[in-house]
């Protein structure tokens, strides 16, 4: 037995046996797993998930924002449901559920292949018209239950699509959600891909995108991280093709215990691509803030342009912040740049607005707003940025950020 | 019953004493000015009166309308009608102009009473007063002071002074950095809101501020003291003859 592999855990025999499927036999990374360290998983392994039961959901949660003239397409615990859905996407994209192939990967990525029910794939075919929204409700019953929704993207050549994910859950018993996103961008093709993850405070959420952008294909995508108890949200993208660019960038905002990791692996494979990331973090209470952001650039990939920042923002003294940014560099006409800051909020900044009439708490909230600012007005689709930008505000609200005077 | 009154004044900072009573009188629709050297406590007065931290009153009143300012927090201050002209305004990535005055502005309406200002509202309040100030309306949705000029960190000054209208306004050396057409449209801006019911204390080092803004009061700091006061041929003579007699007789 490997001690860097959590094999005890409960998505085994029992598990399988009550989807009449075969069981899962893989293990869970354990802390001496490198790209695992900051995000253990020990307390996850204890808890005897079962499969999600139907759980009767008969609306989304109000908290889920309403994108106007946007497409819905809702998953329960995974499962696609279809009178909670607005499926008219529009033109240019349609969308299909299939059987998850079993694929290699990471052990999370083959435990969502063992157990999701059906993949929700959406193939675009030329402009979409309708952002598509795509939501995941986590939802436990009497007992603990994980999910495993499964999202499928594939943009043919000059195609554009903008998709917006929402993943919430119901307050109640814990639950656990492994999505997985499979993005393929085409040639010269366009996707923007704006996801929320604001779980419920007990949740556990590890997700993996796995995404490729082939030649002067745009990937643009945006991560918020706003709740749950264990979050990860780990990006993987190749871009494969000349002249390919990707935009990821991402927020998190943390209180109470929770824990949150973004990883994110820029796989530059070709020459004179181009790859931004800018992500922010604001941490309060005894929170727990990653970010792991790894740059490969292969011998071939010339001209490469490849940057990276991380900052995070601590609200109190109790929170901790790790980053690691790794830079693997094997051409030698490149351009790579990254960046790492944590800070306090400036006092200077707190009496100016104060000095205007703005009480403290007030103050704090337009400062952390500014500090996301940077990250969050990246995202080029200016209705989902208004939308995000709300979560933030509320967010600071609900947390009482300014207890902290 | 004076609009601002400071009765003998004594402030340290990190235990080094710098105000050594101060006592000054502003009545409504005054304007005094208060000039000295570098070091003298000009800045340390402004910023006692706004409630900066790190400032410890040790001796000492400050009232506004007969009420005790030095009790209030720097935003109750300033909601009662303080206002505090930066002479080093600090820029803040990621806040637009736009919505720093607005919550300003709405912070102000809570504690009079009245509803929050509507979008449409504010924008044509703002685009009259970035007109009257000759300031591009622009200007309000890029980041507060964010890689503005000089010029244009001192008029974003007035701007928020003119919306928020104060009862006393303090202007921290106003004057430094600005040319002299940004000194004239400053100024202008300044002179426009002086009316009989608001009063003005002008920091400065230089007279130059002085022949656009003329002041009532005139009076000089050394030490930590009010050493001399009078009309506004003092702050003539101070140019003419420096502060050196001054520094001199208080030392």
């Amino acid at each position: 037995m490997k001690p860097s592999l959590i094999t005890e855990h409960s998505f085994g025999e029992a598990y399988a046996k009550r989807l009449g499927v075969a069981p899962w036999r893989g293990n869970l990374p354990g802390p001496k797993v490198e790209e695992w360290r900051f995000t253990p998983l020990r307390s996850l392994a204890k808890i005897v998930f079962a499969p999600a039961d139907d759980v009767d959901v008969d609306a989304v949660p109000r908290t889920v924002p309403v994108i106007p003239g946007a497409a819905r397409l809702v998953l329960v615990n995974g499962a696609y449901r279809k009178e909670l859905s607005d499926a008219n996407l529009g033109k240019g994209v349609e969308f299909s559920q299939g059987k998850v192939a079993a694929k290699e990967g990471s052990s999370l990525i083959a435990l969502n292949a063992a157990y999701a029910p059906e993949s929700l794939a959406l193939h675009v075919t030329g402009a979409a018209k309708k952002i598509i929204h795509i939501i995941s409700i986590g939802a436990a019953g009497a007992a603990p239950t994980a999910l495993h929704p499964r999202i499928t993207v594939t943009a043919e050549a000059g195609a554009a699509v903008t998709l917006v994910e929402s993943h919430v859950g119901l307050p109640g018993e814990t639950y656990f959600s492994n999505p997985v996103a499979s993005i393929t961008v085409g040639e010269g093709a366009t996707v923007r891909r704006y996801v929320s993850v604001d779980e419920d405070s007990e949740a556990f959420h590890l997700a993996t995108s796995l995404v490729k952008v082939a030649g002067g294909g745009t990937y643009e995508a945006f991560h918020l991280g706003l709740g749950g108890a264990l979050t990860r949200q780990e990006v993987r993208i190749a871009l494969t093709g000349e002249n390919a660019s990707v935009r990821l960038n991402g927020a998190y905002a943390l209180s109470g215990t929770s824990h949150h990791d973004f990883t994110t692996v820029m796989d530059h494979v070709m020459p004179s691509c181009a790859s931004s990331q800018v992500f922010k973090g604001v941490v309060d209470g005894e929170s727990h803030g990653v970010y792991q952001g790894r740059i490969h650039v292969a011998r071939d990939a010339q001209k490469t342009d490849a940057r990276q920042v991380h900052k995070a923002l601590f609200l109190s003294r109790g929170p901790q912040i790790d980053c690691k940014p790794e830079l693997e560099i094997y051409a030698d006409d490149v351009q790579c740049a990254h960046g790492a800051a944590t800070g306090e909020i400036d006092p200077n900044h707190m009496f100016y607005l104060e000095a205007r009439g703005i009480d403290p708490e007030t103050a704090r909230a337009l400062l952390v707003e500014g500090f996301l600012a940077d990250a969050v007005n990246e995202m080029s689709d200016e209705v989902v940025r208004d939308i995000f930008g709300v979560a933030i505000g509320t967010w600071l609200k609900r947390r009482a950020v300014g207890s902290h005077a | 019953m004076a609009l601002l009154e400071i009765k003998n004044l004594y402030a340290s900072v990190a235990g080094k004493e710098i105000l050594k009573g101060i006592t000054l009188k502003l009545q409504p629709g005054e304007v005094h000015a208060i000039m000295g050297p570098n070091g003298t406590g000009k800045s340390t007065l402004s910023n006692v009166i706004a409630g900066r931290d790190g400032y410890e009153v040790t001796k000492g009143e400050v009232l506004l309308d007969g009420e005790d300012v030095l009790a209030m927090a720097a935003d109750e201050r300033a909601r009662a009608g303080i206002f505090l002209a930066f002479q080093y305004p600090v820029e803040i990535p990621g806040v637009t102009t736009s919505a720093f005055l607005k919550t300003a502005l709405n912070a102000k309406r809570r504690q009079e009473g009245k509803p929050e200002i509507d979008a449409m509202e504010f924008l044509k309040l703002v685009k009259a007063k970035t007109a009257q100030l000759g300031m591009p309306y622009d200007m309000i949705k890029r980041a507060l002071n964010v890689g503005f000029s000089g010029g244009e960190k001192k008029r974003a000054e007035v701007l928020q002074m003119t919306m928020l209208e104060p009862r006393v306004a303090i202007l921290d050396e106003t004057d430094s950095g600005l040319d002299i057409d940004a000194l004239r449209v400053v100024s202008e801006g300044v002179n426009s809101l002086r009316s009989p019911d608001r009063a003005f204390l002008v920091i400065t080092h230089y007279q130059r501020l002085l022949d656009y803004i003329v002041p009532d009061h005139v009076h000089v700091l050394a030490h930590g003291r009010i050493v001399a006061s009078g009309g506004k041929e003092l702050a003539l003579e101070l140019e003419a003859e420096g502060y050196a007699k001054y520094l001199n007789a208080a030392a």
